[in-house]
């Protein structure tokens, strides 16, 4: 953050003043205005205070108020608005929806080739293109789940350049914010709770490490099937230092013989890596007579096929090592291969299970029905289920599975449509989880299917689902190579604006932007970030310790100030997914909750409420629009807003200052990424 | 553990083997709901229209099937009462004496025919002709989270659909809302104490569990006050309305933005709401009259939220609390652990009888209230009790007959030597499951346990109470003759 000397403090906020004048009240002539004296309340803001409130928020994109950036770019645009031309500088009916050219490209790549294709093929029209506002918002949220800054938002507007789109994607891309938002992303894939209904416990130190391995691997771009790798081919012995330790032991189920725990690390690794929910079905029971009505692959599969890939853990012991002799209630996860009965490995003693040997077919007890031989076959030998491959006798099972899993096709694809799902609202494939491998291939269409089943490609968009899949092989699986392709698409850079008749079956058309609610995080986020009121939140065995943004919190579970954070539906990472519903609870805290209320009432001058209030009104409303909803408000916004202010006592502004903003964060263009 | 021990039976049953199995699937973004999205989601996965399942009966998806079971209906309003950390049955609802064990200070005594602990639970006792015992429950799993959730869900959490599945309360909320009149502004489920409650699974949130933490004389629900007060809130929602008023009524990125629209009145209705207060707020005299005399509890005070919310009649069906814990491994005699929850426990529970009963709802208030399991029959080496499969379950009011003892244990609660019940359908006798008391429930209040949503993301159809519609599971009927 660039430190200010005072004068040029005074002198930026002077042309902030007056460039904010030249906005609202006279749209035809910049005029100057006096500069202010260095001892006015306002320059504190440029001064000491400024400093101290950035230094306390830590975080170089804390600030949210008018910098000398956004000063200078406001300079250089003049923007004019009025009531009559005010919808075309937001929404501008210009082919692309742009002021500038990066839209009026027909179409980019296999994203809009497919998506455009099958809306012209159906008879649908799409919706307008995002105006610029719309853009940076949503990607900015998207990317990073932060919101822009008034900075961000007007140096961006201004830019002039054809490819400011792809510029602003590739700098959120490379912003430590998308650090923590795709480590969350990630682990709430990846299950990373401090406890399941399992029974499973990692710990708060497991769960850092995971997320610290999640981490490192988004800051190293570390290819995606590279990270898979590590995760399902991990041994080692302390959970709290190798995070990628922490995957497996997720899985861990008592109450039954050591199959059943085999088969729920294979069932994750499918359903995680594959979109293959189903093998899970497929571990108690064949496909035939169960899977018919949901998937061709499915119901064309056997139990016995199914533990072929269980039996890829069936050398692999999961172990707790109790370090502290004094209590049986802590220890690390470890997973080590081939351990023998009656052995010690680490810290942990493994008494009867033989974990030299391939999956045994003889169960009596347990949590799925019973096992028994295959005619004369009482052992399964690791097989990966979708071409039969064996891992070698001797070899390390699950190095084998990994490269089979991460090397399948279906890996990409899994991948891809995740990503889908997130950025564009439903997956190609939705459930995104519960892939049909036989109805996939549009070459190469489904037949034989079952009378339950319509012999139907599973994908919305066969093909754009396959050749994002190669593309994704192709950039060596780089995950921001992946999300620079979609958020640079015309597909994803429509608006959530529609004219005409919306139709809720042409929701898988993509013809327009779907909303989602912020997230949990997001929200909290976005009223520490505009109101500039901080937040901590500490806690000794985190890695770090100490963090100031929900998106930085380690897990959902019981973290942060719950009354606000839970109504959101943040999830558990285990029974409880998150989701984006929204409910009486959430208004409710958004209207009230400490959280929000000591941020729209704080005295504190460094506030942006305070800034904004020192600034005549029609300023102060723009700054407060500009800061939390990441636009200007229109006509008459302002003048609702103006005429709440004007002609009031100090405190009277004040309060209607508060209540603007407190109206803000209940504002559903807040509340929504659109 | 061995959850099948009958190999017979298990190899004659299909439907045992599913009961157990653990399928952990679902989508980790957003699980679908019942909303308009999540249909056309549905459809557009490959399963358009009518489709036929693996049991050959035609459905449509969103339909909802049930067979037209004859259902008790003697119910309108439950109160569920979780005792987590699973209470000790053997030193309460399941009394069994052991010389040289049983503290004297428990009294035991027998009343109204039942071996009682009369010093442990003396308004229990008092109220044992109000309450029927079932002591035939045997749970699933011993691990508390998983058994708490299976009570609260009434299936394996890790079976088909156990990770979508709806707290029984949602689905109640969601079967009544039929029922419902546009004055009534209470949240047809409320969770008092209760956090950790299992939620609303792949239903749309408005099913939700509705949380409060009671407290004695203030307000209990988060959120229904602005710190600004009433006065200027009054202000801040008009000024709300001025700014974002034409955005929610016009909804230009979507019918998303009209539904939270309504869900601020909603959440403005339950604001400055005298009929809210009233029903949420507990005075210190009921507080302390629920508590110890001198005292509240929260669970106390929980009691006397539940029954001021039922009593209010504005929607609120289902009400559960949470109250524990009862996870007794060590030391189960200190006068700080069992005794002291069995007093909390006995206080505000022969409080809530007694009101209900002076008021005229005991009768369409059904109360249920059960562990996660049971605990160890045998004292451990540290003095404590370890978990431990059989339970009893303590059914009250909504049309139940009191005084009622089903099933029974052995000399020392270690084995169940009585089913007590006719089972659920098949004419096999068994022991009772936590689906079992989940169908007793559903019947209670009228619905048919046997009714199959088939709207879940699967579209595999999602069960009230799993396989009841082959007998596997059942109301107990015993409970209501």
């Amino acid at each position: 953050m660039t430190k200010f000397s005072v004068g040029a403090a005074a002198g930026l906020l002077v042309a902030a003043a007056g460039l904010l004048t030249i906005r609202a009240q006279d749209p035809l002539e910049a005029t100057d205005q006096p500069e202010l004296s260095v001892s006015d309340p306002s320059c504190t803001f440029f001064g000491r205070d400024h400093d101290k409130f950035v230094a306390a928020l830590s975080d170089t994109r804390a600030a949210s108020h008018l910098t000398e950036d956004v000063v200078s770019k406001l300079g250089s645009a003049k923007k004019i608005m009025t009531d009559a031309n005010y919808a075309s500088v937001l929404f501008p009916s210009a082919p692309g929806g742009s002021r500038t050219d990066a839209l009026q490209n027909p179409m980019v790549g296999i994203i809009d080739k497919y998506i455009f294709q099958k809306l012209s093929e159906e008879n649908v029209a799409p919706a307008p293109a995002t105006t610029d506002f719309e853009f940076v918002r949503r990607t900015t949220l998207d990317l990073t789940g932060r919101i822009p800054t008034p900075t961000e938002v007007v140096n961006f507007v201004n830019d002039t350049a054809s490819d400011k789109r792809a510029k602003l994607v590739d700098g959120l891309i490379n912003s430590p914010q998308w650090l923590d938002k795709w480590t969350i992303w990630l682990a709430d894939l990846l299950d990373n709770n401090r406890q399941n209904d399992l029974g499973v416990v990692r710990f708060p130190q497991g769960v850092s490490a995971f997320n610290g391995f999640i981490r490192t691997s988004l800051q190293q771009n570390k290819p995606y099937n590279q990270m898979a790798k590590e995760m399902i081919a991990a041994t080692g012995l302390n959970s709290y230092q190798q995070g990628e330790l922490n995957f497996l032991p997720g899985y861990v189920m008592g109450g039954g013989p050591i199959q059943d725990v085999f088969d729920l690390q294979a069932a994750s690794v499918a359903e995680k890596f594959l979109g293959l929910a189903h093998l899970n079905c497929l571990l108690c029971h064949n496909g035939r007579g169960h899977l018919d009505a949901l998937s061709l692959w499915g119901y064309n599969k056997t139990r016995t096929e199914a533990y072929g890939m269980a039996s890829f853990m069936s050398h692999t012991f999961t172990s707790q090592q109790r370090f502290d002799a004094n209590n049986n209630n802590v220890y690390y996860w470890g997973l080590q291969n081939n351990v023998a009965p009656n052995t010690t490995v680490g810290l942990a003693r493994n008494n009867g299970n033989n974990y030299t040997l391939d999956y045994s077919l003889n169960t009596q007890t347990g949590n799925r029905p019973q096992r028994g031989n295959v005619g004369t076959t009482t052992r399964v030998r690791p097989t990966y289920i979708m071409n039969g491959a064996l891992a070698p006798v001797g070899s390390d099972y699950r190095a084998f599975l990994a490269d089979q899993v991460t090397s399948d096709f279906q890996f990409s694809r899994t991948m891809v449509n995740y990503m889908w799902e997130y950025f564009f609202g439903i997956g190609l494939v939705s459930p995104s989880n519960q892939f049909d491998p036989m109805r996939l291939d549009p070459d190469n269409p489904p037949t034989d299917c079952p009378p339950s089943m319509p012999c139907t490609l599973q994908a919305s968009h066969p093909r754009l689902l396959n050749e994002l899949a190669q593309s994704f092989i192709n950039s060596n699986y780089d995950l921001k190579a992946l999300m620079r392709q979609m958020t640079n698409s015309r597909a994803y850079q429509l608006s959530a604006r529609y004219d005409g008749v919306w139709n809720e079956a042409n929701e898988r058309l993509f013809a327009r932007k779907l909303v989602r609610r912020l997230w949990s995080e997001e929200i909290h986020d976005a009223i520490v970030q505009s109101s500039g009121v901080p937040a901590t939140y500490t806690n000794a065995a985190w890695n770090p310790t100490t963090v100031n943004w929900a998106m930085q919190l380690p897990e959902p579970l019981g973290t942060g100030p719950g009354t606000f954070l839970d109504p959101f539906l943040r999830g558990n990472r285990d029974d409880e997914p998150r989701r984006g519903d929204p409910s009486i609870a959430q208004a409710l805290a958004l209207m009230n909750d400490g959280f929000v209320m000591t941020r729209v009432n704080s005295t504190a001058t460094t506030t942006t409420l305070a800034q904004a209030l020192r600034l005549p009104d029609d300023q102060a409303v723009t700054t407060l629009y500009l800061t939390v909803l990441s636009r200007y408000p229109s006509p008459t916004e302002l003048a609702t807003a103006v005429n709440n202010l004007k002609n009031t006592n100090a405190t009277a502004r004040t309060q209607e200052g508060r209540n603007l903003l407190w109206s803000l964060y209940n504002k559903v263009d807040f509340i929504y990424n659109y | 553990m061995n959850y099948i021990t009958n190999k017979k039976k298990q190899r004659d049953s299909s439907v045992e083997f599913c009961r157990l199995h653990p399928h952990r699937f679902r989508s980790f973004l957003d699980r679908p709901d019942i909303s308009r999205r999540a249909f056309f989601q549905l459809a557009g996965a490959g399963l358009t229209g009518s489709f036929l399942l693996p049991r050959a009966s035609a459905v449509t998806a969103g339909q909802v099937l049930n067979s037209g079971m004859l259902t008790q209906n003697s119910a309108k309003k439950v109160i569920f009462i979780h005792l987590t950390g699973a209470m000790s049955h053997v030193d309460t609802l399941d009394f069994k004496v052991t010389n040289g064990v049983t503290p004297d200070t428990f009294a035991p005594n027998t009343v109204n025919g039942v071996a009682w602990p009369v010093g442990l639970l003396p308004k229990l006792g008092a109220h044992l002709g109000d309450v029927a015992l079932v002591r035939s429950v045997t749970s699933h799993a011993l691990v508390h989270s998983l058994a708490q959730t299976w009570a609260q869900v009434g299936r394996s959490p890790v079976a088909a659909l156990g990770d979508i599945a709806p707290n029984v309360g949602s689905i109640v909320a969601l079967e009544k809302e039929k029922e419902r009149t546009a004055s009534q502004k209470f949240p047809a489920f409320v969770a008092l104490n209760a956090a950790a409650a299992s939620g609303q699974g792949y239903l749309n949130a408005s099913y939700a569990p509705f949380q409060v933490t009671p407290r004695a004389g203030a307000a209990s629900i988060t959120n229904t006050t602005n710190s600004n007060g009433q006065t200027t809130f009054s202000t801040m929602y008009s000024r709300l309305g001025q700014y974002d008023g034409a955005m929610r009524a016009q909804a230009p990125y979507g019918a998303d933005l009209k539904d939270m629209d309504k869900l601020y009145s909603a959440a403005r209705d339950m604001m400055y709401n005298p009929v809210v207060d009233a029903a949420f707020t507990v005075s210190n005299a009921d507080s302390f009259r629920y508590g110890n005399g001198t005292a509240g509890t929260n669970f106390g005070n929980a009691l006397v939220v539940a029954k001021q919310a039922l009593a209010a009649d504005q929607g609120t069906r289902f009400v559960q609390i949470n109250f524990g814990s009862w996870d007794h491994h060590q030391n189960i005699y200190a006068a700080n652990v069992l005794p002291a929850m069995a007093q909390q426990l006995d206080n505000a529970l022969g409080a809530l009888i007694d009101d209900l009963k002076a008021s005229g709802r005991f009768g369409e208030t059904l109360i249920i209230m059960m562990g996660e399991f049971g605990r160890t029959p045998a004292l451990s080496a540290a003095a404590g009790r370890d978990h431990y499969s059989i339970q009893s379950v303590l059914f009250a009011g909504g049309g139940v007959t009191g005084g009622k003892v089903i099933g029974a244990t052995n000399a020392t609660g270690s084995a169940i030597a009585d089913f007590g019940w006719a089972g659920s359908g098949s004419g096999v006798k068994r022991t009772v499951w936590a689906e079992d008391v989940e169908a007793t429930m559903y019947s209670a209040l009228g619905i048919d346990w046997t009714t199959i949503r088939y709207d879940d993301p699967f579209l595999r159809g999602y069960e009230y109470v799993p396989f009841a519609k082959d007998g596997n599971y059942g109301p107990i009927k015993e409970l209501f003759t």
